[in-house]
């Protein structure tokens, strides 16, 4: 049970004291920043300097009024162009629809590789998408300089994402585990005509068409038109990423639980 | 520099640079360029030239002050990237300010709005002109050097009231409102507080104050009026806890919200102007002006312009002061601000006022020792 | 002079926020006033029916840009009831711990923004100098010092960084000698007593009848805290005090406020201790593929239509440091929510400054609405 507070009596009956005690709060506080105010000179001084490093730990005594940039701090993204598998992932994960797609040399010409484009005058550093990226190539550094007179500028394309992964800036160290009840691509077979469009697409190339029995046709009953071919997805390969659902055209793939 | 005075010097600039003139172009014996009013009007315009520049320096060095003792005193550096230190920090945001539109909001009143700037200037500049800084540095030997100070001090309200008025603008209106009446109801213990110097140096000439003083400064014996005149001029001056005219957080930036560039420029160069002064005015009537106590080494005070220099460290330090407490305390209100003005420091100025009589009439101190002249009573 | 209308606001210094005070003067009291909200209206609760559960979360911090984490929470504890989903222990011991760092935070934002609308100049980098110190805390483990995204449906996005226990003790320490200084500067000097002392009088039938909540509830003397009366996450494992004053005035206010202060670092330290003590999971063993970390990809139609997820309604109640913050959200059966709906106890905080504003000067008005504690982003939201 808390006692009332009340501020009804005066704090003290000395005048004097009534101007000298904030006073000397403000002198005490000008004694301790007269050499080393809790400022850093930003831009010649930086938080991520090496130097500052720790400021906070507690081995360095007191806390001061500077923390550090740490290992995690969500700012810029990088991107390793190499191990990006286009699966779109990013660019569904994100709120602010910021990131798209867009091809990158080096592909199949038949099925191009896609990697995302930030729009970092859009983006809100939630961090969703390097959360959701299954390879870890898409990751947010700890680089926050991003002011430009363009705002063209402000769009980062998947090139320019790669150099600031090459720059080999601090990435954010956690990685997030996946749920152990996780859902898995399960086919309906009854729908499906065999067509290999999601394997064609699947971009961890987990889908293997494997051949099914053509049954016999019993006399009167029509055989559907389809290659008899099935989708047999790896589980422990596919990312989830549901390109494959949404390239069906029969729309016979579907999140479910495997048994 | 003793014997030479700022005049003379001016007048030996004067002259000189007339025997340059008259070297180079060589004239008869008897032409204008010997003529002494010639030679009189020039030194005069040095002079006003001198005294231009030292106060617009002070004032822009004083600045310089605030906002690095405050920066410290907030745990922060203040100005640092412009010259060593943010020494030229000021200089920049003046050229800033200098570069800048000014607007005139479109139903003011155009004489008012233009002239208040420039008349709260002027009269804070003359101020300036006739304090004496050293035993050389004065004004002309005015015998009421104090009460023309304090006459041109009491302008700053009607000129205030004008343009805030001009501005047509209600934060305007009610900064200029506040303004006017704080800075009356501060006049008057002001003028108690210096009266009770008065009376006990005997003389309205600073100089002769400051002369008074050199067996010991009048702090120690005139407390209550240092402490009157303190508080008056932080009022006078619109500082914190005493800023209501310009009070930001209801008033926006009080009387001069409409004034931007060059005219936002006078208004603050004329307060710091003004705050310059009224740290002047504490140390000519307190601390003993240029005067240092017999005890300091002699090494101290004989170097070329020691007068000008130990007259410049009390003046900042005093201005730290109100600089110090302008970070701690909290401001006012205005209705208790006029009620502490009239209802305390009137009655403590008068306090001043008979406490300094009767120093004067038994003519010791058991503490400060004796008062070496009774005045001119 | 005859009566007249100003306008504090849109841009004015003492909204901290984008709101416009009508104050009718006469001279320089105040006879009427007509606050005007909306002006950062940003149709949070509608944009929530178009996102994704998880996704929500960036909404909230940007709901109540000082107090991001209590928001989350709000909205996490009405979605987990609409979705029948249970957090693990540790990540309601590590909301607790969000929320009262927050809650630090938050007041020392408010500490600064007041004394600088009372004028005191210093305080106002003392306050902030020292919530750097909590954002350095938030940066180390959520990513980010103000937009947070940590708080996920069912748990928490990620645990503690090893050694956060031992700097965030170092911080409390530091914290709770600076609240001292604070009293110093403001309460140890009288001339902010005789701004701050009865003004702004809103006493407790005029609070309850106008539904202000928080500190300004408790400063009137109603012993209200949510996190005693209806204890949510870990709150009834933690032991504390409610901060409660009598004066109903600003000072009373400030009071509760620095209270509540020191009464967070007791939770913390209690929290950081069951912490060390207690590691374990973070995020609900039994979650929806699709609210799992990565996301499955949204806006593909025919995801969820083939899957039945239980529907819900979910409330929740949270004290956040403005108030009495509460969410609802309905769950029909799809990815996103179907209605999500807030109550901003600033909303109704502002709404009554008719009651505690009129008969007091137009200085006055600073302090008074600087006691409120004012965040419009979630007035607005």
């Amino acid at each position: 049970m808390a006692q009332e507070l009340t501020a009804t009596e005066k704090p003290n009956e000395n005048p004097i004291l009534w101007v000298t005690r904030p006073m000397a709060t403000a002198a005490r506080q000008f004694a301790k920043s007269l050499f080393r105010p809790s400022t850093i000179v930003y831009p010649y001084e930086r938080l991520e300097d090496p130097k500052f490093r720790g400021r906070l730990k507690v081995a360095s005594g007191k806390p001061f009024g500077v923390g550090q940039v740490w290992d995690n701090y969500r700012g810029v993204h990088a991107l390793n162009i190499a191990t990006c598998i286009s699966c779109n992932l990013c660019a569904f994960s994100c709120p602010d629809l910021c990131i798209d797609m867009v091809t990158v040399p080096g592909g199949d010409p038949k099925h191009p590789k896609k990697c995302p484009q930030i729009d970092y005058g859009k983006c809100s550093y939630c961090g969703f998408c390097s959360d959701a990226c299954p390879e870890g190539c898409l990751t947010m550094t700890t680089r926050y300089e991003l002011s430009t007179t363009k705002r063209s500028e402000m769009i980062y394309s998947p090139q320019k994402l790669l150099e600031v992964f090459q720059h080999k800036l601090p990435m954010n160290p956690i990685r997030l585990a996946r749920p152990a009840n996780e859902d898995a691509i399960l086919l309906e077979p009854l729908l499906c005509i065999g067509c290999n469009a999601c394997a064609r697409d699947c971009p961890t190339q987990c889908i293997t068409m494997l051949d099914i029995p053509k049954p016999e046709a019993k006399p009167g009953e029509k055989l559907p038109k389809r290659i008899w071919k099935e989708p047999v997805v790896n589980d422990s390969d596919c990312v989830r990423c549901g390109t494959c659902i949404s390239v069906c055209p029969k729309e016979c793939l579907f999140w479910g639980t495997r048994r | 520099m003793s014997g030479a005075t700022l005049f003379s010097v001016s007048f030996d600039i004067g002259s000189a640079i007339l025997r340059g003139i008259a070297s180079v172009f060589p004239m008869p014996e008897s032409g204008w360029i010997t003529n002494p009013d010639v030679i009189l009007g020039l030194s005069a315009v040095i002079f006003a030239a001198i005294l231009l520049a030292a106060s617009m320096l002070n004032t822009i060095l004083l600045i310089w002050w605030e906002r690095k003792l405050l920066g410290r005193i907030m745990d922060r550096r203040g100005a640092m990237h412009v010259g060593y230190a943010g020494l030229l920090q000021n200089f920049a945001d003046g050229l800033k300010l200098f570069r800048k539109n000014t607007v005139q909001p479109r139903e003011a009143d155009s004489l008012g709005f233009y002239s208040g700037p420039v008349t709260y200037m002027v009269t804070s500049l003359i101020i300036f002109g006739i304090l004496p800084i050293s035993s050389g540095w004065n004004g002309g030997a005015l015998p009421l050097t104090l009460l023309l100070a304090l006459a041109i001090f009491s302008f700053a309200p009607l000129f205030i009231f004008v343009s805030a008025w001009s501005s047509n603008n209600k934060y305007s209106l009610m900064g200029g409102m506040r303004s006017a009446a704080q800075m009356i109801a501060y006049e008057v213990p002001i003028l108690l507080a210096v009266v009770a110097v008065v009376i006990v140096s005997g003389s309205f000439d600073l100089t002769t104050i400051v002369y008074e003083q050199q067996n010991y400064w009048f702090w120690g014996p005139l407390f209550v009026a240092l402490i009157v005149f303190v508080a008056g001029m932080l009022a006078e001056m619109e500082r914190i806890p005493f800023d209501l005219p310009e009070a930001e957080a209801e008033l926006v930036e009080g009387w001069n919200t409409e004034y931007g560039g060059m005219l936002f420029a006078f208004f603050m160069l004329a307060d710091y102007l003004r705050a310059l002064i009224g740290s002047i005015l504490v140390v000519l009537l307190f601390l003993g002006g240029w005067t240092l106590p017999t005890w300091v080494p002699s090494g101290l005070t004989t170097f070329p312009l020691a007068g000008i220099f130990w007259f410049m460290v009390k003046t900042y330090a005093v201005f730290g002061l109100f600089v110090w407490i302008r970070a701690s305390l909290p401001r006012v209100r205005t209705d208790q601000l006029l009620r502490v003005g009239w209802n305390r420091m009137i009655p403590l100025s008068l306090l001043a006022v008979f406490l300094a009589a009767v120093l004067v009439t038994v003519k010791c101190l058991p503490v400060f020792g004796c008062v070496p002249s009774a005045g001119g009573m | 002079m005859s009566e007249m209308w100003i306008n504090m606001g849109p841009q004015h210094p003492m909204t901290h926020g984008l709101w416009n005070l009508r104050v009718k003067l006469d001279g320089e009291i105040v006879v009427d006033v007509d606050p005007e909200i909306g002006y950062l209206h940003r149709g949070i609760e509608k944009i929530s029916e178009d996102r994704h559960y998880n996704e929500v979360i960036t909404l909230m911090d940007r709901c109540c840009y000082v107090a991001g984490f209590s928001w989350e929470h709000l909205y996490i504890l009405a979605a987990e009831e609409a979705l029948h989903l249970a957090p693990p222990e540790r990540a309601e011991y590590l909301r607790v711990l969000c929320d009262e760092f927050q809650r630090i935070g938050s007041h020392l934002m408010w500490y600064a923004a007041f004394v600088q609308d009372i004028g005191l100049m210093s305080p106002f980098l003392y306050g902030m100098r020292d919530r750097d110190l909590v954002l350095d805390l938030y940066q180390s483990y959520t990513g980010a010092r103000m937009t947070y995204e940590y708080m996920r449906v069912g748990g928490v996005r990620n645990d503690l960084p090893p050694g956060f226990s031992a700097e965030a003790r170092q911080v409390l320490d530091w914290l709770s000698r600076r609240f001292d200084e604070y009293d110093q500067l403001t309460l140890g000097s009288d001339i902010f007593r005789k701004r701050c002392d009865n003004l702004g009088i809103l006493k407790a039938n005029d609070c309850v009848a106008h539904g202000v909540t928080g500190p300004m509830l408790r400063s009137a003397g109603v012993k209200r805290d949510l996190r005693k009366d209806r204890p949510y996450s870990a709150y009834d494992r933690v032991e504390f005090d409610v901060a409660v004053a009598d004066g109903a005035d600003v000072t009373a206010r400030y009071l509760v406020r620095l209270e509540e202060m020191r009464q967070a670092v007791r939770i913390l330290r209690q929290v950081l201790d069951w912490l060390d003590k207690n590691p374990g999971p973070v995020m609900a063993e039994e979650l929806p593929r699709w609210l799992g970390a990565p996301y499955a990809p949204i806006g593909r139609e025919g995801y969820l239509l083939k899957r039945n997820f239980p529907k819900g309604v979910g409330f929740s109640a949270v004290e956040e440091p403005h108030g009495e913050a509460v969410a609802y959200v309905v769950n029909e059966g799809g990815e996103h929510p179907y209605r999500v709906k807030f109550r901003s106890p600033v909303f109704s905080n502002i709404s009554a400054a008719r009651k505690y504003l009129i008969g007091y000067h137009v200085a006055d008005i600073p302090p008074i609405m600087g006691s409120v504690d004012i965040c419009i982003g979630e007035v607005d939201r």
